[in-house]
């Protein structure tokens, strides 16, 4: 295959970010355009620092839908909408999720809920219609993130630790679900990192959580962007149903 | 070609492509009974929502769940009236 052929093929390729206005999914949105992929970010709304990145990146690469993924019922039109106005999905990246912290003694159920549905429920049922498409394509690539919190204990986070465990155990059977069709399945397990979901600790907090890391110090969204962008790519072809740790040795 | 047609292509298609071997395909063929497996049925309905728009298996109980190749057919017929109400 020619390097123009195989160039042609990837910039063909879309990939679907959850969450993409900012964090960890603007990071993973703007490094797959950077990678030649097209992007379709989805957020509730635009951000300043995606819109940078759209301008940013070459033109066409990024294009901003809104969504509401809590809106559990709205996720097979969205996929059809997706598909019917970009083509077909080749990959997606369910990152979208809320760090709401609280002890679970109070925090209402409501909460509680809010929190299953837009980091569990709602990533499996996007999945759910947007790997239709990757299944009889016969490629495709799934990347969950997940956390190191799914296997390690953090004070307030037990909602959120147990709905990003959730996406390892789903990630690890899908992956044997779809592998037949050529369909990769894998989660990536970030740290602590900074962005809004960690603004809320405080600097005492983050030193201490550096210090305890091997290598004294955080990961960054862009170390996470980069292990989404390698399991995307075609150098992990066979790589499925794993997690890659991206948390500067904090868990080693 | 008619809905039945489309069905009845679409299984053929697969089962080809999934390398398994198929009896003849009727409206009283079991599907439990081939080896048109779980996966299969998978591809089947994420092709036959590309080709008609529709998705029965969205909002229907386990219990609707079709056993012939014929059930599969009026799945996708009740799908395409409501569609077109």
């Amino acid at each position: 295959m020619s390097d123009d052929l195989k160039e042609d093929l990837k910039t063909g390729r879309l990939v679907v970010v959850t969450g993409a206005s900012r964090g960890l999914g603007l990071a993973t949105a703007a490094t797959l355009a950077a990678d030649g992929f097209r992007v379709v970010a989805l957020a509730r709304r635009p951000s300043e620092a995606l819109e940078a990145a759209q301008e940013a990146a070459a033109p066409g690469r990024i294009t901003f839908m809104a969504a509401d993924l809590g809106e559990i019922d709205a996720l097979q039109p969205l996929a059809q909408k997706i598909r019917a106005e970009h083509g077909p999905v080749y990959g997606l990246v369910n990152n979208a999720a809320l760090g709401t912290p609280g002890l679970l003694t109070t925090m209402p159920a409501s909460k509680i809920a809010e929190l299953v549905r837009l980091n569990t429920l709602a990533p499996m049922v996007l999945t759910k219609y947007l790997a239709r498409g990757m299944m009889t394509a016969g490629a495709g690539r799934i990347v969950n993130v997940s956390s190191i919190i799914a296997f390690t204990g953090y004070n307030a986070l037990s909602v959120y630790a147990a709905t990003k465990a959730s996406m390892i155990g789903f990630t690890k059977s899908l992956a044997r679900e779809v592998g037949r069709l050529g369909v990769t399945v894998n989660a990536v397990a970030p740290g602590f990192i900074e962005t809004a979901m960690t603004g809320e600790m405080d600097e005492v907090e983050r030193g201490r959580v550096a210090n305890r890391s091997a290598l004294k110090r955080l990961a960054e969204p862009q170390d996470v962007a980069d292990a989404v962008a390698y399991l995307m790519s075609d150098r992990a072809r066979n790589v499925t149903g794993t997690v890659l740790t991206i948390d500067a040795g904090s868990t080693a | 070609m008619s809905l039945r047609e489309t069905v009845f292509a679409e299984i053929a298609a697969i089962a080809a492509e999934q390398e398994k071997a198929m009896p003849p395909i009727t409206d009283e063929l079991v599907m439990l009974d081939t080896e048109f497996d779980s996966l299969c049925f998978a591809l089947l309905v994420a092709r036959m929502e590309d080709l008609t728009g529709a998705d029965p298996f969205s909002e229907m109980d386990a219990s609707d769940l079709p056993v012939t190749v014929g059930d599969l057919v009026a799945l996708y017929d009740r799908a395409a009236t409501r569609q077109a109400a």
